[in-house]
């Protein structure tokens, strides 16, 4: 099935967005660092939308393809369907989306004009030198990227491996940005090639987001034996694919993702043997729980609790890392303060040992430049607006925030360009540049959670270990159509639910009697609690004021479109099919043209005016398919949308048309049959009565 | 004397008064009601001419209680508050006493819907008047005689001097009220009662001792309605569908018994029904009378006014007194 | 409050079918709370007012919207000018909005898309119940918070009749009687005594049968009106 064939029935007004504005958000976009709209991509997916998820995602994330494949995904963390099964797989979806989508996206780059007439200079062109960019591009600014790399996207073309991130696809999120006329240097490096000083004169404003250029070492004997290696040229010459001479046997020092990333790189370059050695107990490791199961399923072992001492080396080459045994790794306040039993020792052997415990600044380039540093070698920098003790000179990024996030990195990257934009224009940046902390909903309630039905979290196919260890393919396989639409149906849309316009009702206590949830609460108007709230759009249609609308949805969209949908009628009966999006996605295909197809997140979203609204325009007839109820998204619903079908039957009686022009099936459960074929013989009979 | 009629002074002589019910035909032919009052002259001392009884349009109970009148049966004009307000009925009062009518019993009346049943559309899209109620319709009349005024307070020159009547549903709902609801009738001045048809007879004694413990015996007279019954099938609807009105077990045995003598014969089992029919009312007219407050019996055969004359004479209560001078 | 029914489609269609310019009227008062005139009921009856228009070759322009309370000058001040403009309203608020938008509209007819019923409660969903007949005397007093007038078929002051069946009216057995409600009630009350007084006939003057009814409350006057 091709997304192009299903109907769009969305469309986002100015209005719907600033109501969601307002209102808390759900956990999964307050934790996102730069709050992408999970429910409303995700909801696009489910709905078949893929070019309209892509535009969710790809207006506030830049680096969207990089993330789709590494990000840490807080917005999982934070998913209120941990209290049910298990989170919704949030990165996949927005995989599946971008994927399908890459054609429209490519199509849609274009050059932005450059109408403000200044320009800035990026030195880095990581998640934040790359967001900052674009978002400077989109504002009209000539925008020139410095990159000292051979290829644009910071650590993630420099250090990331491709198994994780293939570059082809980080370069759809460079080729976004290119397009909007942002020049890149690349193999140009500041301090070097170009001077800070001359880019201050040169530039209305440069911004330094350089990032964490440089791998720490350690300052243990034997640390200079050749064998010893840093992390990041480790990985930066096998992203480039420079010769790296690995023994047979590897220690990789370190517990973070960087560490697991060389250990798995090495392991691709040929190290038989690979092995990890980390302060930390399995718990303790900073590194994610994923992917340290992903490097032992790939046969690496893994050190815990030991701390290095000394590197013994002998001949001119290194033999192993003599360690020393961690007591402890925090303190009582939780502050990294290792503890050793010196007695305890062992040597781990190795002709290789690669050190990843943790990257810093590089500021070489700000000698004798106005930017300063402290005495403690950090850059002097104000976070109320984003610049350095330079005047016009900004900075973002890990290179001021520390490690952290590719993501939270691109964040801080969107607010410096508000800054730089603010400099810019001759405004006052610290008055308008304001904290982007966003309240957001509660947990699920508990009598809520009972409610919801148990449907496991789809998965995602990993290459054997055997086999992706052989070389730097993609380990991992994206959803596929099937698998994405169910998974995109998991989500319960927390936060996107009703709200009521005030000004509009009258009480009338509808909402609350439809309310499978319990979620609207009515004094002298009614309000719908966010929390309780699971967004099913029941209570839309029930309002006889029209007074309810949602966050996540405009809900006149399917009679606003419905001429679209039905657009020109040829000589078949048009019927309008509004089809929970699970079916749709299951069996829609197999449909023919001449059956107009408009998915809902849940048919209790379809008002007696939309299924009305298909015979105004002109359908011959139309058919809504409700779910099973085993695997029914809101199971509490189908009772009533099955009455409200029926009155909608009624009308249409009333009208002098046959009621039977508009029918219903519930698949699953109840009939078990086919609805496909009922909506096929529907389409039969029409065309008998000549219409 | 308050009125001077008939039924008055039946009851006032101390013996057990029997009243019978004369329905008016849906035409405007004379005829039925001079057929149906000599019918029923001479085996009671009034009889009830119905006001449009299941709200059917019918001659008037007036007009009928006047032809009755003519023809020497004492009608008993019967007027529901269902069809006038108490403008229509004060005048109806003078007229009807200016024609020589003397008693008159006030009910509700059944409401309007009941007017389609069977094969009758009727005029359940009437507006009903419920002006007043049955209570304050005897109150009025009760004002008019003895006080000589109009409900409004004018003053009558000539008061029409009426027996005052109202009806009684002893075994309706709620139970416990209903001589309560006797005793709001008796208070606004009904001089007699007749009730809804007794085959209960056990519960009736139970109701009638509490309105003897009321005192309502010795205010007014209660005149224990007794409808004839037809047929087992008769029975069987009256017992599920009428208001009040329970019918113990063993008299619709009694009746089907007789209903299976007749085999497949059909005119037989009418003929037979209705003789047990007959029966079982001269028993319950019995038992009736020996109940303490009694003061009488109200012999209601529905279209069958036929019947009444055999029934009278079997249960002992023929001839009829005669107060004529 | 106010409960009413959408009049059937076919008579409102045949009301209407002559009009090309339609404006189906609501009111978001009672009659949307009942389901059967506000926002939400407009929306509907237009759309079905346009699917009757199509199949009958009839062309018709129909536009439907609803206002707050159509019983009050303020809230039509906005939108009488473009009512006007119709050439028919179809209103679908009680009768009382389409009286009061009648006067007031100049030459549009106005024609009622819904009959008002009665005054009534919400004893459960979907259910609305006459509770009280507005008879302008109030004797709810006396009949333990039960109607009469409402809800007695026969609107007995001394009630019940011998109609009441198993505690049902003669009417219907879907109607509670009144009568052996209230006395059940009082029953409840410990005050049955307060029935076995006879009430006297009533003076309905104060109900419709004293004519068209107006209340007026003098501090709410319009000050130069008064004057």
């Amino acid at each position: 099935m091709k997304a192009a064939e299903i109907q769009s029935t969305k469309g986002f007004t100015a209005e719907s967005s600033e109501l969601k504005e307002s209102r808390p958000y759900p956990p999964c976009r307050a934790a996102c660092p730069v709050h992408t709209d999970v429910q409303a991509y995700v909801a696009d997916v489910a709905e078949g939308r893929y070019t309209d998820a892509f535009e969710v995602i790809r207006s506030v994330n830049p680096i969207a393809s990089a993330c789709s494949l590494i990000c840490h995904h807080p917005c999982e963390q934070q998913c209120r369907r941990c209290g049910v099964d298990e989170p919704l797989g949030v990165r996949h979806l927005k995989r599946f989306a971008l994927e399908q989508a890459t054609d429209y996206r490519r199509s849609k780059r274009h050059a932005v004009a450059q109408t403000k007439g200044k320009s800035v200079a990026i030195i880095g062109s990581g998640p934040a030198g790359l967001t900052a960019a674009n978002d400077l591009a989109d504002l009209g600014y000539k925008v020139t990227i410095f990159e000292k790399n051979p290829t644009l996207g910071g650590m993630l073309s420099a250090a990331i491996p491709a198994y994780r991130l293939p570059r082809v696809t980080l370069q759809e999120d460079i080729d976004d940005v290119l397009s909007k006329g942002v020049e890149a240097k690349t193999n140009c490096e500041i301090g070097k090639d170009v001077t800070l000083a001359e880019l201050s004169s040169k530039y209305n404003a440069v911004l330094i987001a350089t990032g964490l250029s440089l791998s720490r070492s350690l300052n243990i004997p034997g640390v200079d034996s050749p064998g010893v290696l840093l992390a990041l040229p480790f990985l930066s010459d096998a992203a480039y694919e420079r010769k790296v001479d690995l023994g047979k046997k590897t220690l990789v020092i370190g517990g973070g993702n960087v560490a697991i990333d060389v250990a798995r790189t090495a392991k691709r370059l040929g190290a038989e043997n690979v092995e990890m050695v980390c302060l930390e107990s399995e718990e303790e490791m900073p590194a994610w729980s994923w992917e340290v199961d992903e490097a032992v399923e790939e046969g690496i072992k893994i050190h815990y609790r030991w701390g290095p001492k000394a590197v013994k080396a002998s001949n001119g080459k290194a033999e192993g890392l003599e360690v020393v045994k961690v007591t402890s790794v925090f303190d009582e306040s939780g502050r990294f303060s290792p503890k050793f039993d010196q007695n305890e020792t062992m040597l781990i052997e190795a002709d290789t040992i690669i050190i990843a415990i943790g990257q810093m600044s590089d500021f070489s380039f700000l000698k004798d430049s106005a930017v300063k540093v402290d005495e403690r070698g950090r850059l002097v920098w104000s976070q109320a607006t984003q610049m350095s003790s330079a005047p016009g000179v900004f900075v973002s990024g890990e290179v001021v925030t520390g490690p952290g996030s590719a993501i939270a990195a691109a964040s801080t990257g969107h607010r410096v360009a508000t800054a730089i934009d603010l400099y810019l224009s001759g405004k006052n940046i610290e008055a308008a540049l304001v904290s982007d902390r966003k309240d957001k909903i509660n947990e699920m309630p508990k009598d809520i959670i009972q409610k919801l039905a148990v449907q496991p979290r789809g998965k995602v196919a990993h290459i054997e270990p055997d086999a992706r260890c052989t070389s730097f393919i993609q380990f991992e396989a994206g959803y596929d159509e099937y698998t994405a639409l169910r998974e995109a149906r998991r989500c319960r849309s927390c936060g996107a639910g009703a709200v009521v316009n005030q000004d509009k009702c009258v009480a009338c206590l509808t909402c609350l009697r439809v309310c499978p949830y319990d979620a609207p609460i009515v004094t002298n108007k009614a309000e719908i609690s966010p929390d309780r709230c699971q967004a099913c759009g029941l209570c839309v249609p029930a309002c006889p004021c029209q007074a309810i609308t949602m966050v996540g949805y405009d809900v006149n969209a399917i009679r606003n479109s419905m001429p679209s949908i039905i657009g020109d009628k040829g000589a078949e009966p048009v019927i309008v099919a509004f089809m929970c999006s699970h079916y749709a996605a299951e069996k829609g295909a197999s449909l023919s043209s001449n059956v107009r197809k408009v998915r809902v997140h849940c048919t209790s979203r379809v008002d007696v005016h939309d299924m009305l609204s298909a015979f105004e325009y002109g359908a011959d007839g139309a058919f809504i398919v409700f779910c099973g109820s085993d695997d029914c998204r809101y199971r509490e619903v189908y009772p009533r949308v099955k009455m409200r079908t029926e009155l909608a039957k009624k009308m249409l009686g009333a009208t002098g048309m046959d009621p039977d022009r508009l029918a219903y099936f519930r698949t699953g459960g109840e009939a078990g049959s086919d609805w496909v074929k009922a909506i096929e013989d529907m389409a039969a009979k029409l065309k008998e009565m000549g219409k | 004397m308050k009125s001077g009629s008939n039924l008055e002074k039946v009851i006032k002589s101390g013996q057990p008064a029997v009243t019978a019910e004369l329905g008016p035909p849906m035409s405007a032919d004379a005829h039925e009601v001079i057929k149906k009052a000599n019918q029923l002259k001479g085996f009671c001392d009034a009889a009830n001419i119905t006001d449009c009884q299941t709200a059917v349009v019918r001659i008037s109970s007036i007009a009928a209680a006047y032809i009755a009148l003519r023809e020497g049966l004492e009608p008993v004009m019967q007027m529901t508050c269902r069809d006038r307000n108490r403008i229509a009925m004060q005048a109806d009062f003078l007229g009807a006493a200016a024609l020589g009518l003397k008693n008159c019993l006030c009910i509700a009346g059944d409401h309007q819907s009941f007017s389609a049943a069977g094969r009758l559309k009727g005029h359940p899209g009437a507006k009903n008047v419920y002006d007043v109620d049955t209570c304050q319709l005897v109150g009025i009349m009760k004002k008019m005689r003895d006080e000589g005024l109009q409900q409004g307070g004018d003053k009558l020159e000539v008061a029409p001097k009426f027996f005052i009547g109202a009806s009684w549903t002893p075994m309706g709902d709620p139970i416990d009220f209903r001589p309560y609801n006797l005793k709001k009738k008796v208070d606004a001045g009904a001089d007699f009662i007749q009730t809804q048809g007794i085959y209960d007879m056990e519960l009736f004694k139970v109701q009638m001792e509490k309105a003897r413990n009321l005192g309502l015996h010795e205010r007014t007279a209660v005149l224990a309605g007794i409808i004839v019954p037809k047929s087992a099938m008769m029975l069987k609807y009256m017992d599920s569908s009428v208001a009040g009105v329970s019918v113990p077990k063993e008299l619709i045995q009694r009746m089907l018994k007789a209903k299976d003598a007749a085999g497949d014969d059909k005119k037989k089992a009418k003929e037979l029904q209705e003789q047990e029919g007959m029966k079982i009312t001269v028993e319950l007219i019995q038992q009736a009378l020996e109940i303490p407050g009694i003061k009488g019996v109200h012999v209601q055969a529905i279209e069958w006014e036929s019947a009444i004359e055999h029934i009278v004479k079997a249960a002992g209560l023929y001839p009829r007194p005669d107060f004529s001078e | 409050m106010i409960v009413g029914q959408q009049k059937k489609f076919d008579e409102i269609w045949e009301m209407v079918k002559g009009f090309r310019k339609v404006m189906v009227l609501g009111c978001n008062t009672c009659i949307a709370v009942c389901h059967a005139g506000g926002d939400k009921e407009a929306d509907a009856l237009a759309s079905m007012l346009k699917i009757k228009a199509a199949n009958e070759k009839v062309s018709m322009d129909v536009s439907h919207g609803a206002i707050q309370r159509q019983c009050e000058n303020e809230f039509f001040t906005p939108v009488l000018e473009d009512l006007a403009k119709y050439d028919l309203v179809l209103s679908i608020a009680c009768g009382v909005g389409v009286n009061f938008l009648s006067a007031r509209i100049g030459k549009t007819p106005v024609y009622p898309g819904v009959n008002t019923q009665f005054f009534g409660g919400v004893p459960k969903p979907g259910f609305f119940e006459e509770l009280c007949g507005g008879c302008g005397s109030c004797v709810l007093n006396l009949t333990g918070g039960i109607c009469p007038i409402a809800r007695c078929s026969k609107s007995l002051m001394n009630g019940p009749c011998g109609g009441t069946n198993k505690g049902k009216c003669e009417v219907s057995q879907d109607i509670d009687c009144a009568w052996f409600l209230i006395v059940e009630r009082m029953k409840q009350l410990g005050t049955l005594e307060k029935l076995f007084e006879v009430q006297p006939p009533r003076d309905w003057s104060g109900s419709f049968h004293g004519g068209p009814r107006r209340v007026v409350v003098e501090h709410l006057r319009d000050i130069e009106e008064k004057q």
